[in-house]
């Protein structure tokens, strides 16, 4: 696969082997393989069910795999509980102690590890003062706002200098703003400390502008693990072009095949896209919609508009599509003149074409 | 909006009622005589009773069994209100009605099925000298280690249900975030769970503690009159001794106990609320 780093077993800081995963004889996941390397930030991002969850618990060591190991840093920890891994959590509803406040939340593993009470007091302050927290450290977590626990739980979480550190959509629970202040932050927080971070999310613009690569998932598998450029320029499966990004995309046939190109015929006419599929192949071509622009290109097809949208920073086009397609373009900034009815073309180039086989 | 919870609290009126009638005001005459010298207000029945030693033996017995019973329907209860917590389905229901007949059964037979068990030449006896562990009948039956063991038996289900209720409120991710943090699953029992648990505790201590201390059938049906506790000695001054001042007395006395448990189970509850 494209992007996919491929190398012996054990090279890798962590490296999860062949792991499989069932609930009462469903099977959620099998041969999992997932390796990063030290001091990377790495998000699993895939739709509800997909097993990111899973995947993160059997790494942490909260739930067992059914087979398959997880090395971290050389030791295989497969059989180790979660309490001897060293590996923190941070959940997705935080799950801040509600008994304890603020510095008892955030001393807690120093003091599960028999730091004495008093060695706590500098490490939990300094932990506190990089989230920001320092003046709610006597407070009871109930009064503190949703970024404010999600800070402390990062606080707790990095205060015990884990090997790794996995966290679990932590940004779901914000709303839109201050989520975007978090990332930008929680990222320079991590990367400034050097630490080893997964980072689950099914928010593919959140794991794209957090994360140094991404592993979309989808049904327990991991479709596609690649830098978030790599991604969105050369998705390798149909799954991630449309799950990473907007795409146009049009289903169709080969009709005829030149090794480096090949022509589809689609419901628009005829597309020619890079690739060396045989004739009679059903696939699927895409085409990320600000590659497009109306007017003919190396690649035409004539559509009629369904919505003209001006957005301000960009306008974008929609066409009438048959079951299954998706006829789109963007534009920057304000066009007018267009509307729902209007015949328009829309070209792009061959080299911009994305073209896949179509899922069974 | 007074208008409206005026009517709402009109709801409450038969049960106000009943309460009045039925309970405060007997209960008001009764303590109303504890206090009644031949003229006038006196607290010679209480110096009477807190001078005469038999009596202080009596009440220190009377909370003494009632402590232990709480204690082991606690150690009883706790791990039993886990199991039906991780219960699904059918065994839930089997884990209920295990808890929950029982109490239809009434304390009378329990009573008698026990000393099938205790009696001299009961099962349990049987089984011990069968193995050779002793020669003679072990006493059982008349004993206050009997007594404990019955009325936990009997109050189990009051320990049980309040900590079951607080167990499935529980977030399964706390212990979880702990063992996370490098938590031993003792260190994350002792810091996390029981803390967390300790409500339904105090709950079920409350009711368990409560009945145990005025409980008077069961300690009737097991121990006789040999040990006598607080409900046995007011049951004896008014029906045998017809000293109605002495029974108001212990009355008020075991009531001072009830609002103790009641004030102290509200603080403690409020204690750790507090910091939710
Ligand atoms: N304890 C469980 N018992 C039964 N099935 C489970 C359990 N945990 C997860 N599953 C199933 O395993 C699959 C993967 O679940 P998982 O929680 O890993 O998904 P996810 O990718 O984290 O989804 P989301 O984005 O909704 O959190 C789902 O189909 C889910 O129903
Ligand atoms: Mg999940």
């Amino acid at each position: 696969m494209a992007g996919m780093t491929s190398a012996a077993p054990g090279r890798h800081y962590l490296d999860v082997w062949g792991v499989a995963k069932s609930f009462r004889g469903t099977r959620v996941m099998s041969g999992m393989n997932f390796r990063m390397d030290r001091g990377e930030l790495v998000s699993l991002l895939g739709p509800s069910g997909c097993g990111k969850t899973t995947l993160l618990r059997i790494i942490a060591g909260l739930m067992e795999a059914d087979e398959g190991d997880v090395v971290l840093g050389g030791r295989n920890i497969t059989r180790l509980p979660a309490h001897r891994r060293n590996i923190s959590v941070v959940f997705q509803n935080y799950a801040l102690f509600p008994h304890l406040t603020v510095a008892e939340n955030v001393a807690f593993g120093l003091r599960a590890r028999g730091t004495a009470k008093s060695a706590c007091a500098g490490p939990v302050e300094e932990a506190l003062r990089l989230v920001r927290m320092d003046a709610f450290a006597t407070r009871p977590v109930s009064a503190l706002s949703g970024g404010q626990q999600q800070r402390v739980a990062v606080a707790r979480a990095l205060v015990v200098q884990p090997d790794l550190l996995l966290l679990d959509e932590p940004f779901s629970a914000l709303d839109r703003k201050l989520r975007e202040t978090m990332q930008v932050e929680l990222k320079a927080l991590l990367r400034d400390r050097g630490i080893t971070a997964i980072f689950v999310t099914h928010d593919q613009e959140e794991a794209m502008g957090v994360s140094d690569r991404i592993a979309v998932m989808n049904a327990g598998r991991i479709e596609q693990f690649a830098d978030p450029s790599t991604l969105y320029a050369r998705p390798a499966t149909p799954f991630v072009m449309d799950f990473v990004g907007l795409s146009m995309r049009l289903g169709g046939r080969v009709v005829e095949s030149g090794g480096q190109t090949c022509i589809v015929e689609t419901a628009h006419g005829r597309i020619s896209a890079p690739g060396g599929f045989a004739p009679g192949t059903a696939v699927q071509v895409g085409v990320r919609p600000e590659l497009v622009a109306p007017g003919t290109g190396e690649n035409t097809i004539r559509v009629e508009l369904a919505d003209a949208m001006v957005l301000g920073s960009k306008t974008v086009l929609h066409g009438a599509a048959q079951e299954g397609d998706r006829l789109i373009c963007e534009m920057p900034g304000i066009r007018t003149g267009l509307a729902r009815g209007d015949a328009v073309d829309l070209g792009w180039s061959v080299a911009d074409t994305l073209i896949h086989e179509a899922a069974a | 909006m007074s208008g409206r919870l005026d009517r709402i609290g009109l709801l409450a009126v038969p049960a106000l009622g009943f309460l009045a009638v039925v309970y405060a005001l007997p209960l008001a005459m009764l303590l109303a005589k504890s206090v009644q010298g031949p003229d006038g207000f006196s607290l010679a029945e209480y110096r009477a009773f807190f001078a005469d030693e038999y009596n202080l033996r009596v009440l220190f017995r009377t909370l003494r069994v009632a402590a232990l019973t709480t204690a082991l329907a606690f150690v009883i209860a706790y791990p039993t209100a886990f199991a039906m917590s991780r219960a699904k389905g059918i065994w839930l229901t089997v884990f209920l009605v295990a808890l929950v007949l029982p109490m239809s059964l009434g304390v009378v037979v329990k009573a008698f099925a026990w000393s099938i068990l205790f009696r001299a030449n009961g099962v349990l006896n049987s089984a011990l000298m069968g193995l050779g562990l002793t020669e003679r009948p072990v006493r059982m039956l008349f004993t206050e280690t009997a007594l404990v063991v019955g009325a936990a038996n009997v109050f189990l289900p009051f320990m049980v249900l309040p900590i079951y209720s607080v167990i499935r409120q529980l977030d399964a991710r706390l212990p979880e975030a702990a063992a996370s943090l490098g938590a031993t699953p003792w260190f994350r029992f002792t810091r996390v769970t029981l803390p967390l648990t300790l409500p339904g505790v105090v709950a079920g201590s409350a009711f368990v503690f409560s009945l145990a201390v005025s409980m008077y059938v069961i300690p009737s049906l097991i121990v006789g009159e040999r040990q006598q506790n607080l409900s046995m000695l007011i049951a004896r001054s008014f029906l045998f001794l017809r000293n109605e001042a002495l029974g108001s007395t212990l009355a008020a006395i075991l009531l001072a106990i009830a609002i103790a448990v009641v004030l102290g189970s509200g603080w403690a509850a409020a204690r750790l609320g507090a910091r939710r």
